[in-house]
């Protein structure tokens, strides 16, 4: 694998195109994102921001297009190729299993065994995973519950906070993971929204490329530090978050403004 | 080792002494880092242990009704005996829950594993071959539910399929008649062992049976890569999916693990009266499954604990034994047993409303707190 440079993106993807039959879900969309930036995707219902994380995420395939990962062409059957190439998806469902506890479901997939004949038999070393479960939430700096603790009795927000955790844990290990958050505030009150933004962000310093699917504008604002926005399919704005006018933005979202891309598109 | 037998219950009332360290105050205060009240655990503790508070007063109250047949060691042993059945298939269909599928073919497997079993035997072949078979054929049963209901279909609606055409295929085998007088298998049935002279007759064959059963079956599940995953297959199975995991096997292990346990408590009923017989009777699945109703096994799946529905089987038993002794007529106890299970679901239901009423309090009174 080539070192990627600081100015390669860590995902980009160029010329996406879906189609459902004879419906254009994404028409020709160009998006990337850096290692350690926060790209927030935004659009009315039905404008092909889920329709583009799927393909992000391998659950879709597109009908033309590339996808590059850290400068690498990479085509994505399944999800697990996605996961394979270091970019995890975080669900707005969060996939979490409620009655199984914090260190299982961040293990989930990827337990530890312990050591010896016991391992063979495929015992798990539950101490060892709670051991570092807490090391590695208490480097996102994040303090759930104790480890110990079933999904089911967690907050909302706590939830939210595992699921996010789960997969900045995966995505660590790989140089430079992406992660995909779906609505990941959708569920949540003022506080904990505040917990989870300031958790992306961290994630984020920490070299993590991420990118969120999102109605809520005030997050975008808080977190990201380029606005993607798209209309019917097509990608009418990419700007920085820094200084975007909120009413343009608006504009962009309900189509009332004209695409950035006017010209591209009209021939 | 607090522990060992429940995935939920222990450890969460287990969550509360030893406790988080203090949350790291580096300026990024995650989410709410409380501790969980008092009152939650204990709620929590009547929720997962309240069916071994429950078996303890029914045996207190029948030692001192019953008094003096009911309290002494012969008795413990009968009651175990008459258990033992029960509890088999309840931890096959119990397992099967877990995992999030109700197998209902239980009866025809045990049916033919049991005919199987008696066609080899009787055809002069060695009894190891025949238990193997026997056992086998609940294996296959297993596999062939699992792999049809993978395909998208209703696990119910299959296994209902499978249990007629496996009630059939026993009586194909058997042509219609029974395999009697196996006697080999005594050894698993009625035979006693670890007697002392003429004052302890020894323990029942099945008894030993079935404690190995729940024993392996609670270490798998709460202890071991795959039956971890198996009960998180059983809580939400997407999410294992998603997780990379082959989801998919998982839920042809719980119907490998039905099947077999299913086939097992057909060969010991077998080995009980010595006689193959083709008859899936459904009754063993409603009993089966009121010991697994009874030890609050959430039919969404992913819950439960096998010693739970061990003690399930062991109150119906227990229930039907005291009211033998005190010669009130058998119809009363699938009557009291009917009673027991609405009841226990209504006081699960009062205790799951505290839980979360409690839960939610205490997150809000942290959100007052912060602000």
């Amino acid at each position: 694998m080539s070192t990627p440079s600081p100015a390669t993106p860590a995902l980009a993807l160029t010329g996406i195109e879906m189609h459902y039959g004879f419906v254009r879900a994404l028409d020709d969309i160009d998006i990337h994102v850096m290692p350690g930036e926060v790209v927030a995707l935004l659009g009315d219902n039905g404008a092909g921001k889920s329709t583009l994380l799927k393909v992000m995420s391998g659950a879709h395939k597109p009908s033309h297009g590339s996808i590059r990962v850290r400068g690498e062409e990479h085509s994505f059957g399944a999800p697990s190729d996605a996961a394979d190439a270091g970019i995890q998806m975080v669900y707005q469902d969060l996939s979490l299993v409620e009655p199984q506890d914090i260190a299982i479901n961040l293990n989930l997939g990827q337990e530890q065994l312990r050591k010896g004949p016991l391992g063979w038999l495929g015992f798990v070393d539950r101490k060892a995973m709670r051991r570092s479960s807490e090391k590695e939430l208490d480097r996102l700096g994040v303090r759930t519950a104790p480890m110990t603790r079933p999904v089911e009795m967690l907050s909302g927000g706590q939830r939210q906070v595992v699921a996010l955790a789960r997969s900045a844990i995966r995505v660590n290990g790989e140089s430079q993971g992406i992660l995909l958050l779906d609505e990941p505030t959708a569920a949540l009150g003022y506080e904990q929204t505040k917990n989870v933004e300031g958790l992306i962000r961290r994630m984020a310093d920490q070299g993590i490329a991420i990118v969120v699917v999102t109605h809520d504008l005030p997050l975008c604002y808080e977190v990201a530090d380029r606005l993607v926005i798209l209309n019917r399919g097509k990608k009418v704005a990419d700007l920085p978050a820094a200084g975007a006018d909120r009413d343009h933005v608006v504009g962009w979202i309900t189509g009332s403004r004209p695409s950035m891309y006017a010209d591209a598109t009209a021939s | 080792m607090t522990n060992s037998v429940s995935n939920s219950g222990a450890t969460v009332a287990g969550a509360d002494s030893p406790g988080p360290a203090p949350a790291p105050a580096n300026g990024a205060p995650g989410a709410t880092g409380q501790d969980m009240p008092r009152s939650v655990s204990v709620l929590v503790f009547m929720r997962d242990r309240g069916i071994f508070v429950l078996w303890g007063l029914l045996i207190v109250a029948f030692a001192f009704w019953c008094s003096p047949y009911f309290f002494k060691v012969d008795n413990a042993i009968l009651v175990a005996n008459a258990a033992a059945l029960t509890a088999l298939f309840a931890a096959g269909v119990g397992i099967g829950i877990m995992t999030g599928v109700l197998d209902l073919s239980l009866p025809g497997t045990a049916a033919v594993a049991s005919c199987v079993c008696g066609w080899l035997l009787t055809h002069g072949h060695a009894t190891w071959l025949g238990l193997a078979a026997g056992l086998g054929a609940g294996v296959l049963v297993g596999i062939v539910n699992g792999l049809i209901t993978i395909r998208g279909f209703n696990p119910i609606i299959v296994t209902i399929g499978t249990l007629s055409v496996l009630s059939g295929l026993a009586a194909v085998i058997a042509g219609g008649y029974t395999f009697p007088g196996l006697t080999q298998l005594e050894f698993m049935g009625t035979h006693r062992y670890l007697a002392v002279g003429d004052s302890f007759s020894g323990i029942p064959a099945p008894v030993f049976i079935v404690a190995a059963v729940f024993v392996i079956g609670t270490i798998f599940l709460t202890r071991t890569r795959d039956g971890i995953r198996l009960m998180a297959v059983g809580g939400n199975a997407e999410a294992v999916r998603r997780a990379g995991i082959h989801a998919d096997r998982y839920k042809v292990l719980g119907f490998v693990i039905s099947g077999l346990l299913a086939a097992l408590g057909g060969l010991v009923s077998t080995a009980n009266v010595t006689e193959a017989n083709p008859n899936a009777s459904p009754a063993i699945i409603f009993t089966a499954l009121t010991a697994v109703a009874l030890a609050g096994v959430a039919l969404t799946g992913g819950r439960g604990s096998l010693p739970r529905v061990l003690v399930g089987a062991l109150i119906l038993a227990t229930i039907s034994n005291g009211l033998t002794i005190r010669g009130i007529q058998p119809y009363w106890a699938t009557v009291c047993t009917g009673a027991l299970l609405l009841g226990s679901l209504l006081f699960e239901r009062v205790l799951q409303t505290a839980v979360s009423e409690r839960l939610m309090a205490a997150n809000l009174s942290v959100h007052q707190k912060k602000v």
